[in-house]
């Protein structure tokens, strides 16, 4: 977990960035602090045309359709010079009601890609949701896959390649999870304190304390 | 080369301008004369116009008055001669033929009848499957009282199956086909049906009526031979025959040559199976795992996350990658930095 603005790596319930400090406030501050009211497949920089449009939207319906509780949202458009397209991705996806997204589909279950093709930049960003699933490397996977043809101006062929690689990538952890599902959960799980494992230590050590109530004290 | 040209063409011409027709006899009129005195000239009758004396002149014969043929005798001229003559019915159909080829009226002659009995002898030699041809008049026909089923089953019912053909020598379109009990139920009704329309359209390329049986039983072997395979029960008679029957004797040669390797076809026959059995069920197997994976809905568990940043949603932040330049490829940006960096 980084901070959108220093990347540095962030503790994992951070209410700011431990080095520069950042928060969402700070976000609120450079792009506003209204909820903005938008559609997933948002082409503000106009780089689709209408049949590219139909295979990124047909791309994304798979994604939805395939994992239920999960959706994904693209916006493009020029962010300007100063403009930093984490924050602006991290603020979107907290900001933004998509409008064709069902109402049971928070924003947590988000999957946002962000493209400035004035700045030849495109970021990922992910609701708490895929938190423990997906890490900063796939979704560097998924964009790289895109990068050789969104260096030719194929916004939408990079889109469709980058959206199939996450499919697989999120299938894959899916299986996992099905599997192992703590492996994921300690990722999430807050770190114990020390008097929580002061908590552990007396409780296993102390006679004919019945194995549920040792539980119960334990968590 | 004009000069030899002009000698040749003299030396041609030669001969023809040398030929000189000789002048008629004509009369001496003296001659005439003696002879007139004398009464009598030899040819005078030939080479005159003038009637011939003491001859009556001929009147206008009128036509004879002949009763017209009425339309159903013109119908009945045209029905087929009666059945096949009596004394020759037994030869036809009192016993199981002894050769493959029937032909007691001797309607072929000699050298016919021995080429179209050998090429009979060499296709039971060859085919499991025998031919038999009773040949008989193009405009002959069967005796009311001969039952052709009741003879098939009768005389070919024991020993090898049979085809039996009765052919009419000039008029293939008329012939039947028979097969024995054996083979009735393996070949459809349609199968013989068409290998006897093939066998009368390759007859029908010839006009000899020898021509035309020879052409008939090359077509009617070809067709035995497959349903010979149609009773090995290798193949089904519609995904098998060929849709034109174009076949020559000499096409069957392959045939023949494949049996050379008998084991090959006995391998080929024992897996061919198992082989496609196995591949249907991977192919099923296949099918099933890609629908599956079409239809399958994949969840993730949902576990309590908390907020970072003031996020209330999302706080995932991912890679970002730049694609202004072909120079910095995506493995140089593996390393994530702030934009500010970058743009250092």
């Amino acid at each position: 977990m980084k901070c959108p603005r220093c990347v540095q790596r962030i503790h994992r319930a951070a209410a700011s960035c431990p080095h520069c400090g950042f928060t969402l406030a700070d976000a609120d501050c450079q792009f506003g602090t209204e909820d903005v009211q938008l559609r997933s497949l948002t082409d503000s920089a106009g780089i689709l045309r209408r049949g590219e449009r139909q295979r990124v939207e047909a791309a994304m319906e798979q994604i939805t359709r395939r994992f239920p509780q999960v959706f994904v949202a693209i916006y493009t458009g020029s962010l300007g010079e100063i403009s930093n397209i984490r924050q602006f991705g991290f603020w979107l996806l907290n900001r933004a009601a998509f409008e064709d997204v069902p109402v049971e589909k928070p924003n947590e279950a988000g999957i946002l890609l962000t493209i400035d093709p004035e700045s030849k930049a495109a970021g990922i960003v992910f609701g708490y949701l895929l938190d423990p699933f997906l890490e900063e490397s796939d979704t560097f996977e998924c964009l790289s896959r895109a990068h050789a043809y969104w260096l030719e101006g194929r916004y939408a062929d990079g889109i469709v390649r980058a959206l199939a690689h996450l499919d697989g990538i999120l299938r894959k952890r899916s299986r996992h999870a099905r599997r192992d599902p703590e492996h994921f959960e300690r990722k999430v799980a807050l770190p114990a304190q020390l008097g929580d494992l002061v908590r552990r230590i007396r409780a296993g050590h102390r006679p004919g304390v019945p194995e549920e109530e040792a539980q119960e004290v334990l968590w | 080369m004009r000069f030899i040209t002009g000698i040749a063409l003299w030396f041609l011409a030669a001969p023809a301008s040398a030929y000189v027709e000789p002048s008629l006899p004509a009369w001496v009129d003296k001659e005439q004369a003696e002879l007139e005195d004398a009464g009598w000239i030899p040819g005078a009758i030939l080479l005159t116009d003038d009637p011939i004396p003491d001859e009556p002149e001929k009147t206008a014969e009128k036509p004879l008055e002949v009763e017209q043929p009425k339309p159903e005798e013109i119908a009945e001229d045209l029905k087929p001669s009666p059945d096949i003559a009596e004394k020759f019915l037994p030869a036809y159909f009192a016993e199981r033929p002894k050769s493959f080829l029937i032909d007691p009226q001797a309607l072929l002659s000699p050298s016919d009848y021995r080429d179209r009995l050998a090429f009979l002898n060499y296709h039971a030699s060859d085919s499991s499957i025998d031919l038999f041809v009773y040949v008989m008049g193009g405009d002959q026909t069967i005796p009311s009282e001969v039952r052709e089923e009741e003879l098939i089953e009768r005389f070919f019912s024991a020993g090898r199956p049979a085809v039996v053909v009765y052919y009419h020598l000039g008029a293939p379109q008329r012939s039947v086909v028979y097969l024995s009990p054996s083979i009735t139920d393996s070949v459809s009704a349609a199968e013989q049906r068409r290998a006897l329309e093939s066998s009368v359209m390759q007859a029908f390329q010839k006009i000899e009526p020898s021509e035309q049986i020879e052409k008939f039983l090359v077509q009617m072997s070809i067709r035995i031979y497959w349903m010979e395979r149609m009773l090995a029960g290798e193949t089904t008679a519609s995904d098998t025959l060929p849709p034109a029957p174009e076949l020559a004797a000499s096409d069957r040669q392959p045939v023949g040559q494949s049996a050379k390797f008998p084991w090959m076809q006995d391998l080929a026959r024992r897996f061919v199976v198992p082989t496609a059995l196995v591949a249907a069920v991977f192919l099923t197997a296949f099918g099933f795992v890609h629908w599956f994976r079409i239809r399958a809905r994949y969840r993730f568990p949902e576990f309590s996350v908390e907020q970072r940043l003031g996020g209330a949603h999302a706080a995932g932040v991912g890679a970002v990658i730049s694609f202004a330049s072909a120079a910095v490829p995506p493995a140089s940006q593996r390393e994530q930095v702030p934009d500010y960096l970058r743009r250092a």
